[in-house]
């Protein structure tokens, strides 16, 4: 019985190739999608699993006061482990880790050759028995004892040695401290949220030797004891800070987080190292679309299917009659929807691996191939194909087989109105979706235009920032700058502690010597030519000036509009000005530039100061102005080579970095214009089979339509009419859902569009156009068929 | 055979009932061929219908081989007409997907009949009705005549006791029909009961006894 089901289903797919094609086209899409996600799903449930203790691992959480706007960070004082290694005998194994100067890429010299590293830690030994990463020379025991000793990863020895065994050989951090590699250990997995290149042993900083409660920047990982519970460590921490610092000291309590739910309940967790953090409100999301789109997939399938209903009824009723049960019929539809939706399935595996590349493109994560072979997705991939059989089957198997042989034999319209209102209804909703999605995209990719051509307020093009936090003296910095600005190529260069686009130092502005009234203000240490380089608008006084003298204590000021607003003040009064700025006593203001954005467009500009103090000079920035980038580029690196050979040319574009800002939206843009593309295809299939199920249903009327004079095109009308007022419902739906949506999307940006009548006056014309030539195929072709034919069918 | 009493069937429309049966009474005996005429509309389907068991009627008796078919539950009407009836339909009704082997299997299919057995029956009646170099052929690849043919030999695999069939002949020529008529004579013959519902005159020639309908009642038998 089953082989001469699937030999029927067979041939039906066989006998109309039209159909049959679109109707496992649409499915495969839909089961393309949902398995993408699916994937995307499954990789990030899978971060952290790897480790054997994982169920034992914590993080320990810093909760701040709300003088520091309740934040989360992720790394706490280096006091703590010592202090619990002590009084908390719940706590197996506990490590530090500290982010190579606190965040900054780190400059290595190995062998005369130099390397940038951002992903530097120096963590204590039991960080290897807590994780336990497999060595590949060396052993894990014992590692990171001493001072001045690093492990390396893998791939970071095969940059660095080649294939040889690297162990004894010594690397150079930041032409400071000369480190030895005692061992080498795998790579850390992808789907691992640390992900250290090198790790060096936290003997080696001073840290170390003189930890402090206060300064909270070191991520701390517990090994709990087997039958340790959570909450009981979390009380004994809090004690050891009560007995460790004065009541009115603490700002922070401490907590204790899961590595299970590292990666994806840390969104709202600041300063953690990893950048690998993920959102379980994106699973979820993405785990509600791969079922909403597999549901409209298995409608569209009933859809599709219910088209053809005239011609299945009939089947219906002879079966029947020659003596099929109802209950072989249910089965004989869902032998052929299990059919069918395996070959989507098939399909759809081969578009998954197609367009897996694409789709981490618009997700901006890789996925690998592998999780296509773990066992979680071919179990889910068999779930979906008894789903979607079930759903999708549901229909025609009960509905179809429930017909007596008698009304199915009298050539039956589809007298149920509620099918029909199923399927407009369907058509609606899908139409509703689309034109939201082609709205969102369009807004989207408005906002993003507008962000690249506003004004900033300073020239981000041909700018780039050097890093020189690795050349220790000044006399070499103050070489640097010279043998720049002799280059043609170069028209101004200076130093500064931060460029726009990264953080700097944040200190509080206030508005007079007696008042407590103040505003955050961003500090950043700059050198003379300053105001050139970024081509900020002066609006009074001068540029920072170019030499100081160490001794001097006076620092000159380089306020901003917002800053001087703030005061009170117009620009040209607060030339001579001093203020209170926690930047010494004698901080005067030398000159005002107008405001520019310092940070993304999503955040109002703030109060900003460049200044002559006493921060580091991290970055000397260069304005150049030259087409031919690489060789440029090469002369500098050249130059920087000569003054500096022990450090590497490490450099960044300020326009590549602004970029980098939007990198969120762009994506988001990129998956709107997917999503909308593929939400219309699968409308207008179903559209489709709802125009060629209509059509069907009224070659009758038609026939006798045309024997009665009409036209072509009066036919084609007359079938279009309708589906034109389903897609108008459509519009009249989507359009204030699609305004609501966009408006709360553009209030992340402080700068913004507005939403005007043409977005919709577009979203509206594709939609209408798009279903106008989809519904037309059908309905020409029932129009100029021969009455003769639809009518002798009596 | 069978046994209808006072029949009456009506659909209800705008509150006035009109009758497709109407008091009818009319009993069959086994080994007749029955012919039943009437102008359209008289009521000959709808009456083929009842017979079958595809179709409901409001008042009424109805014994089939002793059996109180109005006492009686769907699923069990539904078993006995698989067991004794055979029905033909006027446009043929074969299954356009399958091929004339797998028309005429199915219904043996539906009753599990084992696969040799299966193979055997199918083989003796295309066998029998000359059609065996057509059996892989697809319904719309035959003639009318064809189509009929395998219509009667789909209805015949099950060996029924009646069979009932709705103008057989409608749509073929007078050739085709005179052969198909000759068939149901001769299966007749063969002890088969037939009741036809016709509007051809040569047709009713080979039946054993003719009745008209007129508005859901018997004119004259």
């Amino acid at each position: 019985m089953l082989k001469n089901f699937i030999k029927i289903s067979w041939r039906r797919i066989k006998a109309d190739k039209t159909f049959s094609f679109i109707n496992i086209l649409g499915l495969s899409i839909g089961l393309t999608i949902t398995m993408l996600l699916f994937l995307f799903v499954i990789k990030e449930r899978s971060f952290d699993q790897m480790y054997t203790n994982k169920e034992r691992i914590y993080r320990v959480l810093f909760n701040t006061d709300e003088h520091r706007n309740n934040e989360i960070w992720a790394t706490v004082p280096a006091a703590l482990k010592p202090a619990v290694d002590q009084g908390v005998p719940e706590v197996q194994k506990s490590a530090r880790l500290w982010d190579h100067d606190f965040g900054k890429t780190a400059s290595i010299q190995v062998d005369n050759k130099n390397f940038t590293e951002s992903k530097l830690y120096y963590a204590d030994p039991e960080f290897f028995e807590i994780f336990q990463l497999d060595f590949v020379y060396g052993n894990a025991k014992d590692q990171l004892d001493r001072p001045n000793t690093v492990v390396i990863s893998e791939s970071t020895s095969l940059k660095y040695f080649g294939d040889i065994n690297p162990i004894g050989k010594t690397i150079s951090i930041d032409n400071d401290s000369k480190m030895e590699i005692t061992g080498v250990y795998e790579d850390f997995p992808a789907n691992s949220s640390l992900d250290g290149t090198i790790i060096g042993s936290f003997k080696s900083i001073g840290f170390y030797k003189e930890p402090s409660w206060s300064n909270a920047s070191f991520e701390t990982y517990f090994l709990l004891n087997k039958d340790a519970r959570a909450d009981a460590v979390i009380s004994k921490m809090q004690k050891l800070v009560d007995a460790n610092v004065e009541k009115e000291d603490q700002w922070y309590t401490l907590n204790l987080q899961p590595l299970e739910n590292m990666h994806l309940y840390s969104s709202n967790i600041k300063s953690a190292y990893t950048s690998k953090v993920g959102s379980i409100e994106e699973v979820r999301n993405f785990s509600l679309l791969a079922v909403m789109i597999l549901l409209i997939a298995c409608i569209n399938y009933m859809n599709l299917a219910t088209a053809r209903s005239q011609k299945s009824t009939k089947d219906v009723g002879i079966n029947k009659t020659l003596g099929a049960s109802s209950n072989v019929l249910i089965a004989r539809f869902f032998t052929e929807t299990a059919f069918v939706t395996l070959l989507a399935i098939i399909v759809a595996l081969l578009f998954t691996f197609l367009s897996l590349p694409f789709f981490e493109k618009i997700i901006g994560s890789s996925l690998s191939l592998n999780y296509m072979l773990s066992y979680r997705f071919l179990l889910a991939i068999l779930a979906i194909w008894l789903l979607t059989t079930l759903i999708a089957g549901s229909f025609p198997a009960l509905h179809l087989s429930r017909f007596s042989p008698m009304e199915v034999m009298r050539s039956g319209r589809d007298r149920e109105s509620f099918t029909a209102f199923l399927r407009k209804g369907l058509v609606i909703v899908q139409f509703s979706a689309s034109v939201i999605l082609i709205i969102a995209t369009v807004v989207i990719y408005n906002q993003l235009e507008f962000i690249r051509n506003k004004n900033l307020g300073y020239n981000a093009e041909n700018t780039m920032a050097i890093s020189i936090r690795a050349i220790k003296s000044n006399s070499e910095k103050e070489t640097l700058i010279k043998q720049f600005e002799n280059l043609p190529e170069v028209s101004s260069v200076t130093m500064a502690q931060g460029y726009p686009g990264i953080s700097v130092s944040g200190r509080s502005l206030y508005k007079n010597m007696n008042s407590d009234e103040s505003i955050s203000l961003k500090t950043n240490r700059a050198q003379g030519g300053i105001v050139e380089t970024l081509q900020l608008n002066l609006l009074a006084g001068k540029d920072l000036p170019g030499q100081k003298q160490e001794s001097d204590s006076i620092v000159d000021v380089l306020l901003n509009k917002n800053a001087v607003d703030f005061l009170g003040i117009n620009p040209q009064e607060a030339i001579g000005k001093n203020i209170i700025a926690n930047l010494g006593p004698n901080a005067y203001v030398i000159g005002v530039v107008d405001d520019f954005n310092f940070s993304s467009l999503r955040s109002p500009i703030g109060a900003y100061a460049f200044n002559n103090g006493f921060e580091p000079l991290r970055y000397m920035l260069v304005r150049f102005n030259s087409s031919e980038l690489p060789q440029t580029l090469e002369k500098f690196k050249g130059t920087f080579g000569k003054v500096a050979p022990t450090v590497a040319f490490d450099y960044t574009f300020l326009d590549a970095h602004v970029e980098k800002m939007y990198a969120g939206e762009r994506r988001t843009a990129r998956a709107a214009l997917t999503f909308a593309g593929l939400a219309i295809f699968i409308a207008c299939l179903g559209l489709f089979g709802l125009a060629a199920f209509m059509a069907e249903q009224r070659t009758k009327e038609i026939g006798v339509r045309k024997v009665l004079g009409a036209s072509v095109s009066n036919i084609t009308g007359l079938l279009s009419k309708d589906f034109i007022k389903l897609v108008m419902i459509a519009l009249v739906i989507a359009f204030p859902l699609a305004y609501w949506m966009a408006r709360r999307w553009l209030q992340e940006f402080a700068y913004r569009i507005d939403i005007g009548w043409q977005v919709f006056a577009i979203a509206g014309t594709t939609a209408i156009l798009i279903a106008l030539v989809t519904v037309s195929f059908q309905a020409i072709k029932a129009a100029i068929s021969n009455p003769i034919n639809s009518l002798k069918n009596e | 055979m069978l046994k209808l009493e006072h029949i009456y069937k009506w659909v209800s429309s705008g509150g006035r009932r009109i009758f497709l049966l109407n008091d009818l009474n009319l009993e069959v005996r086994e080994g007749e061929f029955l012919s039943i005429m009437g102008p359209s509309g008289s009521g000959k389907s709808t009456l083929l219908n009842v017979i079958a068991m595809l179709d409901d009627f409001q008042e009424g008796k109805y014994y089939f081989e002793e059996e109180a078919i109005h006492e009686l539950k769907v699923k069990k009407r539904t078993e006995i007409f698989n067991q004794n009836i055979g029905f033909i339909f006027q446009a043929y009704h074969l299954l356009d997907d399958l091929t004339v082997y797998e028309n005429i299997e199915t219904p043996l299919l539906y009753k599990k009949v084992k696969s040799s057995e299966r193979k055997a029956l199918v083989a003796d009646i295309l066998d029998r009705f000359n059609i065996v170099g057509k059996k892989d052929l697809f319904p719309h690849q035959l003639s009318g005549g064809q189509q009929q043919l395998v219509g009667i030999a789909r209805a015949l695999i099950i060996k029924p006791k009646l069979i009932l069939a709705d103008e057989p002949t409608g749509n073929l020529n007078s050739k085709q029909s005179d052969e198909i008529m000759q068939l149901f004579h001769d299966l007749n013959k063969e002890g088969v009961t037939i009741i036809q519902a016709t509007h051809s005159e040569s047709n009713v020639t080979y039946g054993s006894r003719t009745i008209h309908l007129l508005d859901g009642s018997i004119q004259k038998s």
